[in-house]
């Protein structure tokens, strides 16, 4: 008896303990930021000379889950008849050719020298930090309750000559 | 007259006595055929016996039934997880007991319900994967009738109980994993089981991390399975109903960790819930806690 129980158990053993993959989380995380930049682009519209080529998203700053996430999105939609191109940015002066740049929360310094080197162009800048869009940048994401929300700066989106649909103004939280 | 009654009256009890030696003739002829290997003679035979009105309140010809179907699993049936014989040697020494409670008719019952027992425990163990499952139960629900039957203590069962559901639970989740969309009820299942071990046994670390780990994979994957064209709104719900799924999930991780604080799934598990529901600090905690644990 001893010996057959002894067989059960290390059977149980071997098949009781769920692994949970360490970057899990912030998958998800990556990808409720990437259905936001996908509906960014469906209620911002960019200059016409913005609507040939690829629409290159910029993100400064490492973070691999985002940067997948926007890959896999960037496989299966388009925006109109463009296709998207994501791009990891280094430098400010790199994000002059995006369409939308998106400052990762441990570059938010960058903010100032991001705006400095859009000057004339067409960039939705967001960022991932609390108080940034009243300091330049357009979205901002914030987090109220748990829940991963947006706020958004309608002077600071128009001032690049993009047009905002009032329904994305209405879903986010307003900053003047 | 007087005469002619009582001789009729002896010639019926001489014919019950006759008729009821015969029964007991069978049981004599099926031991026969038992020891001499003759299998479907001795199973004719006590099978025949035991229906009779004259032999079936007789515990030997129950017990020796027991006998005939317990080799004839160990001879023909003991690859099958299934096997009837095992079961109807199980129902006779079962009934062997109830009949004949002397010791030493008690003992030798309970000495082959109990070899007959673990090995349904055994196959029940075998059985543990995602095709075989339902033998494991039924198996496993025969080892613990039989087994009480020999060690009425709830108490001693209680830890095969806890085993079993156990890993149960992760089967059930190992079957609502490969189909997620048309598996819903093998969630269902796999919670039910880990809310038994933990109606036995709440500070069970296992149930409780495996409970943690269903409700967060349940919540990630209420978001990774979202489209892209997901809008704002439906976004909302998804995250309102994510996040009550990460918060489902917290209090049976806490309970994990507070039972083993050095446990690396479960410092992972409480990094990642924190991090979802947009706890940074507390899930760095837990991050630093587990690289700490790695570094040791």
């Amino acid at each position: 008896m001893k010996k057959l129980l002894f067989i059960f158990v290390s059977v149980l053993l071997l098949s009781s303990w769920m692994l949970v993959p360490a970057d899990q989380s912030e998958e998800a995380n990556a990808k409720i930021k990437a259905i936001y930049i996908y509906n960014f682009t469906k209620y911002i519209e960019w200059p016409g000379t913005y609507k040939e080529g690829n629409f290159v998203v910029g993100v400064l700053g490492t973070s691999v889950p985002l940067v997948n996430e926007l890959n896999k999105m960037a496989g299966s939609k388009t925006v109109g008849t463009q296709k998207f191109e994501i791009k990891t940015v280094a430098t400010a002066a790199e994000c002059a050719k995006c369409h939308i740049v998106y400052i990762l929360s441990d570059n938010s310094k960058q903010l100032p020298d991001v705006i400095g080197k859009v000057k004339g162009k067409s960039p939705l800048i967001v960022t991932d930090k609390s108080g940034l869009a009243t300091k330049g940048s357009g979205i901002n994401f914030f987090i109220d309750g748990n829940k991963q929300k947006i706020e958004l700066n309608r002077t600071n989106i128009e001032k690049y000559k993009l047009k905002v649909a009032s329904t994305l103004v209405e879903m986010s939280v307003q900053i003047k | 007259m007087s005469k002619i009654k009582g001789t009729i009256i002896l010639g019926f009890l001489l014919l019950i006595a006759v008729f009821s030696n015969a029964q007991q003739s069978r049981v004599t002829a099926a031991y026969a055929f038992l020891q001499q290997s003759k299998l479907d003679s001795a199973k004719a035979n006590i099978d025949a016996a035991v229906v009779h009105p004259e032999t079936q309140t007789d515990g030997q010809a129950w017990y020796i039934r027991g006998f005939v179907y317990k080799t004839i699993y160990n001879q023909n049936e003991k690859g099958n997880k299934q096997s009837s014989a095992r079961i109807e040697a199980l129902v006779s020494f079962k009934k062997s007991v109830s009949i004949d409670p002397s010791e030493e008719n008690t003992q030798e019952n309970i000495k082959n319900i109990k070899y007959l027992a673990t090995t349904l425990y055994n196959d029940a163990a075998a059985s543990l994967d995602t095709i075989d499952y339902k033998i494991a139960i039924k198996n496993f629900d025969l080892f613990r009738e039989y087994y009480l039957l020999v060690d009425p203590s709830k108490e001693n069962f209680k830890q095969k109980e806890i085993d079993f559901s156990n890993a149960m639970g992760s089967v059930y989740t190992r079957i609502y994993d490969g189909d997620r969309k048309v598996r819903q009820e093998f969630l269902v299942l796999a919670k039910a089981s880990y809310n038994k071990v933990l109606a036995i046994d709440p500070n069970n670390i296992s149930a409780n991390y495996n409970m943690g780990i269903l409700y967060y994979n349940q919540a990630v994957h209420l978001i990774n399975q979202s489209d892209y064209d997901l809008d704002i709104v439906a976004l909302n719900d998804v995250q309102d109903n994510s996040i009550n799924l990460f918060k489902s999930s917290l209090p049976f991780m806490e309970k994990a960790y507070s039972l083993d604080p050095n446990r690396r799934e479960t410092l992972l598990g409480l990094s990642g819930i924190y991090f979802s529901l947009n706890e940074k600090e507390k899930s760095n905690e837990f991050k630093q806690k587990l690289e700490q644990i790695g570094n040791k």
